[in-house]
C-alpha cells in the first residue's frame, strides 16, 4: 500500500484509534485523555494539511477496499471533500478544546471523548467517501456516534432528544439506502463522478432518477434538517454545549448538507439535475427553510433553541447555492459550508459560556451581561453579525454569492428571500445583542461561577474567540490567494467548465 | 517609498479607531479619541492624489483621497470628531464610560473609511459599520426617549443596508467592477436602471432621514449627549448624502419624472423644516429642522441633476457644499444652542488637584484644557449675555408671532393649516419651475 492509498486511512485513524483508547480510560486519567484527545486533533490536522498540499499539485489519495462483490469502500480526497475535511479537522480541534474545559469534573467523561472522537472520524469518513456507498456507511455510523452524546447528561428530556433523535435519522438513513440500492441497480456504479454519472442513461428510465433524487434527498434532508424533517434538531439542544457546536457546525447538519452537494453534482451532475426539474422544487423547499427558519427563531426565549431554528435556516443556504444551480450560486453555497460552521460554533460557544459560568440558558436572562462577560459577547457580537450578512464579515460573502449568482441565472425571486432572511436574523439577533450591551444588569445571576480576575476559564473563552477572529479573517480575506473564495470557484469550475 | 508612506494614513484612519476601539489597547494611552483622528490629519496635508488598491480585501476595494470635494468633506469630519471628542467626556455627561469611547472609535472608523472609499463595496462596509457603531452611540447610557428614537433609527438602517446590498447585487451583475465611476457609467447604459435607482434613492434616504423618512431624527437630537448631537448632522446624514452623489449616475442619465418628484419633495422638505422650526421653540431643536432643510435642498439639488444631466455637470459641487454645511453648520448649530441653554450661571468648575505621579511633559494637554475651559467659564457667560440681549428682541417678535398662529378659535387654527398647505403648493409649483427654467 503506497503513502497515496495510505494517508485518507491515517486522517480517519488520527481520530478513530484516540477515540477507541479512550473508551477503556479510566475517568481519573484526565491528563491521558486530554492528551490523547488533543494529540489526535493536531495530527489529524497536520495529515490534512499535508493531503491538502498534494491535492493542489496533483496527487492523487485514494484507498479502495473490497466491500461486497463490485461494491468497493472507497476514500478519495478532490477538492471537494477537502474542502469538508479542512472545516472538521480545524473545528474539532477548536471544539475539543472547550470539550476539556467544559466537561472539567463532569461524570463519564471517557464515554463522552469516545463518541466525541468518533463521531468527527464519521464526518471525515463521510467527506472522504468516494462512492455512495462508503457514504452511507459512515453517515450511519455518524447516527450512531452521535446519539450518545445527544443523551450524555442522561437526563428525560435528554433521552426524550435521543429517541427522536433516532427515529428521524433512521428513517432518513432508509430513505438514503433505498435510494442507493435502487440507483444500482439501474447504473451498476455508485462511484461519485465530476458532472455526474446519470446523463447517459435511458431516457425511460427519467422518472425512477426523479423518485430517486427524491429518495436520496429526503434521506439527507433529514440530517441537513430541511423542513419539514427538521423537528429532531431543536429538541436535540439539551446536549450539552460541545455536542451542540459538533451537531450544528461540525458533523451532523453538514453531513446532510454535504451529501446534497454530491448527490446534486457528482451523482446526477448540476446540468442533468436541472435538465429532469428537481432543482427549482430543491430551491423552493430550500428558500421555505430559510423563512420558517427565521420565524421560528424569532419566537424562542430559549437561546440554544433560537441557535437551533437558526441553523435550521442558516444550512438551507447551503443547498439553495446548489439548487439555484448557476456557477456563481454554487461558490456562494460551498463557502456557506465553512463559513456556517465558523459563526454557528462561535454562537455555540459563547452560549455554552453564559450557560457555564453564569447559569444563563435564556435570551430574557441576558440583560447587561455584556459588562460581566465583555469577551465572550464580543465573540458573541461577531458571529450575530455575520449570520445577518454584514459587511467584512464571513456570511456577506456567501450572500454575496448567492445574490449575484440568482440574478446570473435569473431567478431575481431568491435576492428578495436573502433579503426577508437578513432582516428576520436581524429581528431575533439584534434585540439579544441590544439586552446584553444597554440593558441594565441584574443584581445577581441564575447561577455564577467565579474564575478570579477573568471572566471565564481560559478553556472556554479561546475557542470563541478564535473562531469569532476567523468569521472577520474569512470576510476580510475572501479574495486573498489561496483562500477559501478561490477554492470554491476551483471546485465550481470542474462542474461548470465547458 | 512616497507611495507606501502617502498610503499609510490612507490605511490608518480607519484602521487606528477600529484598534483603538478595544480598550486593552488604549488603557495606556492619553486621549485616544484625538490620536486615532491622527492619520486623517494627516492625510490633508499629504499631497493629491493618495490611492491604494487592496485586491485581496474583502471583494477587492480600495482607499484614496483625490479630489477637493473630498478633502474638504474629511477635514469637515476631522474638525467635527475633535470638537465631539472634546464634547465626549464633558461635565454635562456622565462619568467616562469605556463602551462609549468604544463606540466613539468604532463609529470614527466607519465615518472616516466610507469617505475614504472608493468603490461601492467599500463604502458599503464602512458605512455599515459607522450605522451600527452610531446606534451604539446614540443609545448607550440614554433616556427613554433616546432608546426610543434609536430603535427607529435601528429600523431604518437595517431596511436601509438591505436595500443598499440589493443595490450593490444588481450593480455587479451589471457592471464589471464596483468603483464608483464604472458603475455610475454602467448604471447609465442599463436597460433598466429603475430597481438599482430606487433601492439606492430608499436606502440613503432611510439612513440620512430625509424628509418624509425622517422619523429618528427629530427625537435623535433631543440626545441629552451633546458629543452625540454634535455628530449627527455631519456622520451618518452627511455620509448618507455622499452616498447618494457616489452611487447615483448622476451628470449620466436624464429621468426628468424622477428628478421632478425628488425636486418635489425636497421643496416640500424645506417647507417642513422651516415650519417645524418656527412652531418648535427649544433651541435644542432648530438644529434638527436646519438639518431636514438643507437634506431638503439638498435633494432638490439632487432632483435637478437626475433631471438633467448639464445642469449636474454645472451645478453638482453644490451638493457637496451643502453636505459641508450640514455637518458644520448642525454641528455649529448644536454647540450654540447647548451654549445658550446653559443659562448665565455656569456653576464654577472645581480645579483637579495635579496628578505628581504623571510626567510633567504629560501634562500639559491637561493643563491647557483646564486653562482654556476657566477662561472659557470667566468670559463666555458674558459674551452670553450681550449677545442674548441683542437677540431677545427677535426672539420676543417671533414667540408673539407663534402666539398669534397657535391662539383663536379651532377654526383659525385650521385656516392657518388651510394657508400653510396652499402656500406649500404654491412654493413647489414656484420653485420647479423656476429651477427647470435656469437649468
Amino acid at each position: 500500500m503506497n503513502w497515496g492509498a495510505t494517508l485518507p486511512l491515517l486522517v480517519l485513524a488520527s481520530s478513530l484509534l484516540p477515540g477507541l483508547v479512550i473508551f477503556f480510560l479510566p475517568e481519573e486519567r484526565v491528563a491521558t485523555r486530554t492528551t490523547l484527545n488533543l494529540a489526535g486533533a493536531v495530527l489529524k490536522l497536520v495529515l490534512v494539511g499535508v493531503m491538502i498540499w498534494g491535492v493542489f499539485h496533483g496527487s492523487h489519495y485514494e484507498t479502495r477496499l473490497p466491500l461486497l462483490p463490485g461494491l468497493d469502500l472507497l476514500l478519495r480526497a478532490d477538492s471537494l471533500s477537502m474542502l469538508f475535511v479542512v472545516l472538521s479537522s480545524i473545528l474539532w480541534l477548536v471544539t475539543t478544546v472547550y470539550a476539556v474545559g467544559y466537561l472539567e469534573g463532569s461524570p463519564n467523561r471517557s464515554r463522552f471523548f469516545g463518541f466525541f472522537s468518533l463521531c468527527v472520524t464519521a464526518t471525515v469518513g463521510v467527506a472522504l467517501a468516494g462512492n455512495l456507498v462508503t457514504f452511507l456507511l459512515f453517515y450511519e455510523l455518524l447516527t450512531l456516534a452521535t446519539y450518545p452524546l445527544i443523551v450524555h447528561r442522561g437526563t428525560d428530556e435528554a433521552r426524550r432528544a435521543g429517541r427522536t433523535y433516532l427515529i428521524y435519522t433512521v428513517a432518513g438513513g432508509t430513505l438514503l439506502l433505498l435510494g442507493t440500492v435502487w440507483l444500482y441497480t439501474l447504473t451498476g456504479t455508485l462511484d461519485f463522478t465530476a458532472r455526474g454519472f446519470l446523463s447517459g442513461l435511458d431516457e425511460a428510465h427519467h422518472a425512477a432518477l426523479i423518485i430517486i433524487f427524491v429518495l436520496l434527498i429526503a434521506g439527507l434532508g433529514v440530517k441537513a434538517a430541511l423542513i419539514p424533517l427538521h423537528g429532531w434538531l431543536p429538541q436535540a439542544m439539551v446536549a450539552p454545549a460541545p455536542v451542540s457546536a459538533l451537531l450544528h457546525a461540525v458533523a451532523v447538519v453538514k453531513a446532510g448538507a454535504f451529501g446534497i452537494v454530491r448527490v446534486v453534482y457528482d451523482v446526477y451532475g448540476v446540468q442533468f439535475s436541472a435538465s429532469l426539474g428537481v432543482t427549482l422544487p430543491l430551491a423552493i423547499v430550500a428558500a421555505a427553510t430559510i423563512i420558517y427558519g427565521s420565524m421560528r427563531a424569532l419566537f424562542q426565549d430559549d437561546l440554544k433553541r433560537r441557535l437551533a431554528f437558526s441553523t435550521v435556516s442558516q444550512v438551507a443556504y447551503i443547498v439553495l447555492g446548489i439548487a439555484i444551480a448557476g456557477p456563481v450560486a454554487a461558490v456562494g453555497g460551498l463557502v456557506h459550508l465553512v463559513h456556517q460552521g465558523v459563526m454557528k460554533i462561535t454562537l455555540f460557544f459563547c452560549a455554552g459560556n453564559l450557560a457555564e459560568t453564569l447559569g444563563i440558558h435564556k435570551v430574557s436572562e441576558m440583560n447587561g451581561v455584556g459588562r460581566r462577560m465583555p469577551w465572550t459577547m464580543v465573540a458573541f457580537t461577531v458571529a450575530v453579525f455575520g449570520m445577518m450578512g454584514a459587511p467584512p464579515l464571513a456570511g456577506f460573502i456567501s450572500k454575496w454569492h448567492l445574490g449575484l449568482g440568482a440574478l446570473d441565472v435569473g431567478q431575481g425571486w431568491v435576492i428578495f428571500i436573502l433579503a426577508g432572511s437578513s432582516l428576520l436574523n436581524a429581528a431575533y439577533f439584534l434585540p439579544i445583542l441590544y439586552a446584553a450591551w444597554f440593558k441594565p444588569p441584574p443584581d445577581s445571576w441564575p447561577a455564577e461561577r467565579s474564575f478570579g480576575r477573568r471572566e471565564t476559564a481560559w478553556a472556554l473563552l479561546a475557542p470563541p474567540l478564535v473562531t469569532a477572529f476567523l468569521t472577520l479573517a474569512l470576510g476580510l480575506l475572501a479574495s486573498a490567494p489561496f483562500g477559501l473564495l478561490q477554492w470554491a470557484r476551483f471546485i465550481t469550475q470542474l462542474e461548470y467548465a465547458p | 517609498m512616497n507611495t507606501v508612506l502617502s498610503a499609510l494614513p490612507l490605511i490608518l484612519a480607519p484602521l487606528l479607531p477600529l484598534l483603538l476601539a478595544f480598550p486593552a489597547l488604549r488603557s495606556r494611552l492619553p486621549r485616544p479619541c484625538y490620536i486615532a483622528l491622527l492619520p486623517a490629519l494627516i492625510l490633508l496635508i499629504v499631497p493629491p492624489p493618495v490611492s491604494i488598491d487592496l485586491p485581496w480585501l474583502l471583494l477587492g476595494t480600495g482607499l484614496g483621497i483625490d479630489d477637493r470635494a473630498g478633502r474638504l468633506l474629511l477635514a469637515m469630519s476631522v474638525l467635527v470628531w475633535v470638537a465631539a471628542a472634546g464634547l465626549l467626556h464633558s461635565a454635562n455627561d456622565k462619568p467616562a464610560d469605556e463602551r462609549l469611547t468604544s463606540c466613539f472609535l468604532l463609529t470614527l472608523a466607519g465615518h472616516l473609511g466610507a469617505i475614504l472609499a472608493t468603490d461601492l463595496v467599500g463604502f458599503f462596509t464602512f458605512s455599515v459599520l459607522m450605522g451600527y457603531g452610531f446606534y451604539a452611540l446614540l443609545v448607550t447610557g440614554g433616556d427613554e426617549g433616546i432608546r426610543r428614537a434609536a430603535r427607529v433609527y435601528l429600523v431604518c438602517l437595517i431596511l436601509a443596508d438591505l436595500a443598499l446590498f440589493e443595490a450593490l447585487l444588481i450593480a455587479a451583475a451589471t457592471a464589471k467592477d464596483l468603483g464608483f465611476e464604472t458603475v455610475r457609467q454602467a448604471m447609465a447604459q442599463s436597460a433598466s436602471p429603475g430597481l438599482y435607482l430606487s433601492m439606492v434613492l430608499a436606502g440613503f434616504a432611510l439612513k440620512a432621514g430625509v424628509w418624509p423618512l425622517h422619523f429618528w431624527l427629530l427625537p435623535a437630537f433631543r440626545s441629552s449627549r451633546p458629543a452625540v448631537a454634535l455628530l449627527l448632522g455631519a456622520v451618518p446624514v452627511a455620509i448618507a448624502l455622499l452616498g447618494l452623489v457616489r452611487w447615483l449616475p448622476l451628470g449620466e442619465v436624464r429621468l426628468p419624472a424622477l428628478g421632478l418628484i425628488i425636486q418635489g419633495l425636497g421643496v416640500a422638505a424645506m417647507l417642513y423644516a422651516i415650519l417645524a422650526g418656527i412652531k418648535r421653540t427649544p433651541l435644542t431643536r432648530l438644529p434638527a429642522c436646519a438639518a431636514i432643510f438643507v437634506t431638503g435642498l439638498f435633494t432638490t439639488t439632487l432632483g435637478a441633476g437626475l433631471g438633467d444631466p448639464a445642469a449636474w455637470s454645472r451645478y453638482g459641487n453644490l451638493a457637496y457644499f451643502l453636505i459641508l454645511l450640514l455637518g458644520l453648520g448642525v454641528a455649529a448649530l448644536v454647540a450654540a444652542g447647548r451654549w445658550l441653554q446653559a443659562g448665565s450661571h455656569s456653576p464654577a468648575i472645581p480645579r483637579k488637584p495635579v496628578d505628581a505621579s504623571v510626567a510633567w511633559f504629560e501634562r500639559w494637554p491637561g493643563a491647557v484644557t483646564r486653562w482654556a475651559t476657566q477662561l472659557g467659564a470667566d468670559t463666555l457667560p458674558r459674551l452670553r449675555a450681550a449677545w442674548l440681549a441683542k437677540v431677545s428682541g427677535c426672539r420676543r417678535q417671533i414667540r408673539a408671532w407663534q402666539r398669534t398662529l397657535d391662539s383663536g378659535e379651532r377654526f383659525l387654527r385650521r385656516w392657518a393649516h388651510a394657508i400653510t398647505l396652499f402656500l406649500l403648493l404654491g412654493i413647489v409649483i414656484v420653485f420647479v419651475g423656476a429651477l427647470s427654467w435656469v437649468w
